[in-house]
């Protein structure tokens, strides 16, 4: 753990995005202590812009800006990360199983996974959502993750094949290890990466799906969430009026823990893979590198004293 | 021959899916499935009328396999049904409508996106690490997190409401009459310019970073190299050595950008006004226009799996090495 975080912190653009989210985390978990009222409650006039007492501004129906996407922090960080739970365990599981197995297993697989890659994502969750009815966020969840699996299962199944012929795990075929503690032994420490890869991904698609539905009007209105700020926002033309605050405090935590989880994303991706990363980060990581060996082997030149 | 063959079959097997899905919804969900479907809508439709849907959707009392072909046979036939909304038009009718906005305002804003982002992505990965590849890098990864919702409604916000340079909304005056005038195409355009833009802010990014990346690793190869190595100029290396074999993973993106083309622009459609497919998707579904909505969605898996077998043609087309194999 020690570990991740360290290469993590070398990385600047994985630093920015894990300060980012840890800030929304932050907020999200702090929401009752850093709101005085119910975020549905009505305690302004409407429409005020931002002001001392409201510092973001009301709502068309008086409701405070500034409680409402405190609240809606915990309820789509919620809904983003069970989703993109939902859609690693899937793709994973399918994506690990097809490629161990092989055979007829991964040709079954392989198939179910390739057709639900080439059925439109978007309207098919907007027909799901629609036949629903209004989706309360946890429900939306769930509709986004068991649809949501095909391009994390390819992506491991991929990974998993070319594990699969290794030396180390031919090896402990041969001593007689059973599937399940290979799979969960030998193979997924190899793929943490690109299954950690695939649940970020994740969180960030669900985000913004989740958003995308609840503007559209097909989520609970009553549920507290930037997508719903959004849709009321939107139904009571705020731009128009010149309602900013109502409209951009939601686009803006949306945009933000966004960029924040893609930074994250592709810092981790660089890390694995060096080539892409701009020269000055390669120069930095060599000096760090230099400077941690330095360090290291001064400990291990006074630990041999 | 044979690898094209097994995959028309695999997109045929894509298609059934998707129809049978279509067909199985409404009878999952709870109560009946046509008092769901048709009940919600406020226009009084004849029962010939309702009576020509629910045979459309299957809706007869036979087993189920008999419904689900019933059912099967009117797509195979593209008799989508009739509309609730737009009663008496067909799903066809009214999707046809739509179509030319759409195709005028995705198709711009793909080709346009793909080209500035596949030369701005062959620039960046060129002069790695210099001033323009770290503000045009990370600026383009910034702006491919940021959902079209978000980005739609602060263009209409500063370029619409605060600055008033622009129209707010729909495709063109409407008190003009549709007509090959200088008038009519001059306000059309306005009136693109500023979904336009939001729909390429949101687009480039990705052409961007996918072409930037796939370059990087095209540039340590031996052939790049040795192409320098001949003394062949820059742009030559550039273009013809790294970009050509850089490419492909983009003109996927292309293509499966412009098999979503059915769907329109769902939201910059919507947040605009723009009178296109994804605001006609979303019409239907503020409606409960289910005709409407499963029609699209039909044809949305339509269009992309075409758009899915054009790049398997495109794939043996560009890459020799798929030709032998």
């Amino acid at each position: 753990m020690r570990n991740v975080l360290n290469i993590i912190l070398r990385n600047r653009k994985a630093t920015i995005g894990l300060a980012i989210v840890l800030f929304y985390v932050v907020i999200a978990i702090a929401a009752p202590l850093i709101t005085t009222h119910d975020p549905n409650k009505r305690v302004a006039r409407p429409h005020q812009p931002p002001s001392q007492e409201h510092v973001m501004g009301s709502t068309r129906i008086g409701r405070d800006v500034y409680t409402q996407a405190v609240w809606g922090t915990r309820t789509s960080l919620i809904v983003g990360f069970s989703a993109g739970l939902i859609v690693t365990v899937i793709g994973t599981l399918i994506g690990v199983t097809a490629g161990y197995f092989g055979g007829w297993i991964d040709e079954v697989l392989n198939f179910i996974t390739n057709i639900a890659l080439v059925i439109p994502q978007l309207p098919l969750l907007l027909v799901l959502a629609a036949f629903i009815g209004k989706s309360d966020p946890f429900m939306i969840a769930m509709i986004i993750g068991l649809t949501s699996w095909a391009w994390g299962a390819r992506v491991t199944r991929a990974q998993t094949l070319t594990l699969r012929r290794r030396d180390f795990i031919e090896a402990s075929e041969q001593i007689g290890e059973p599937s399940w503690r290979i799979i969960t032994v030998e193979l997924l420490p190899n793929l943490l990466s690109i299954i950690g890869f695939n649940f970020i991904g994740s969180v960030i698609y669900t985000i913004i799906t989740e958003a995308t539905l609840e503007f559209l009007g097909l989520g609970d209105p009553l549920a507290v969430s930037w997508g719903t700020m959004l849709y009321n926002a939107q139904n009571s033309s705020a731009i128009t009026v010149g309602a900013y605050w109502e409209v951009f405090v939601p686009c803006l935590a949306i945009a933000v823990i966004g960029v924040g989880l893609s930074l994250l994303n592709f810092g981790v991706d660089e890390i694995s893979n060096p080539r892409l990363r701009t020269l000055g980060a390669i120069n930095r990581a060599v000096k760090a590198q230099k400077k941690y060996d330095a360090k290291f082997r001064a400990r291990s030149t006074e630990a041999g004293a | 021959m044979a690898f094209i063959l097994r995959r028309i079959a695999f997109y045929l097997v894509a298609f059934l899916v998707a129809a049978i899905i279509n067909f199985l919804l409404p009878r999952l969900m709870p109560g009946n499935p046509i008092d769901i479907m048709f009940a919600s809508a406020n226009v009084i439709m004849p029962p010939e009328a309702k009576k020509a849907l629910a045979l459309t959707f299957g809706f007869v009392d036979r087993p189920l396999w008999e419904e689900l072909l019933i059912y099967l046979r009117s797509v195979f036939t593209f008799d989508l049904g009739v509309t609730i909304r737009y009663y008496p038009l067909t799903v066809t009718e009214v999707l046809g409508r739509g179509l030319l906005w759409t195709l005028l305002l995705v198709g711009t804003s793909a080709v346009l996106s793909f080209c500035l982002g596949s030369l701005l992505g062959i620039l960046a990965a060129w002069r790695r690490g210099s001033a323009v590849d770290s503000t045009i890098s990370p600026l383009a990864l910034a702006m491919q997190s940021i959902p079209a919702v978000v980005v739609a409604i602060t263009t209409l916000f500063i370029f619409g409401v605060a600055l008033r340079w622009l129209p707010v909304g729909y495709a063109y005056e409407p008190s003009l009459d549709p007509e090959f005038s200088w008038e009519f195409i001059s306000s059309v355009l306005t009136h693109a310019l500023m979904p336009l833009f939001s729909l390429m802010l949101t687009s480039i990014g990705g052409y961007l970073i996918t072409m930037r990346n796939n370059m990087i690793g095209q540039l340590g190869e031996d052939h790049v190299v040795m192409a320098s190595a001949k003394g062949l100029s820059d742009r030559r290396i550039r273009y013809n050595y790294a970009a050509r074999n850089a490419l492909l993973p983009s003109v996927t993106a292309f293509a499966l950008s412009l098999g979503s083309v059915m769907g329109g622009s769902l939201i910059t459609e919507i947040v605009f006004n723009y009178p296109g497919l994804g605001n006609l998707l979303f019409q239907g579904i503020i409606n409960r226009d289910y005709p409407l909505i499963q029609g699209q969605l039909l044809i949305m898996t339509l269009t992309m799996l075409t758009a899915n077998l054009i790049i398997d043609f495109a794939y043996v087309f560009l890459d020799p090495r798929l030709r032998k194999a």
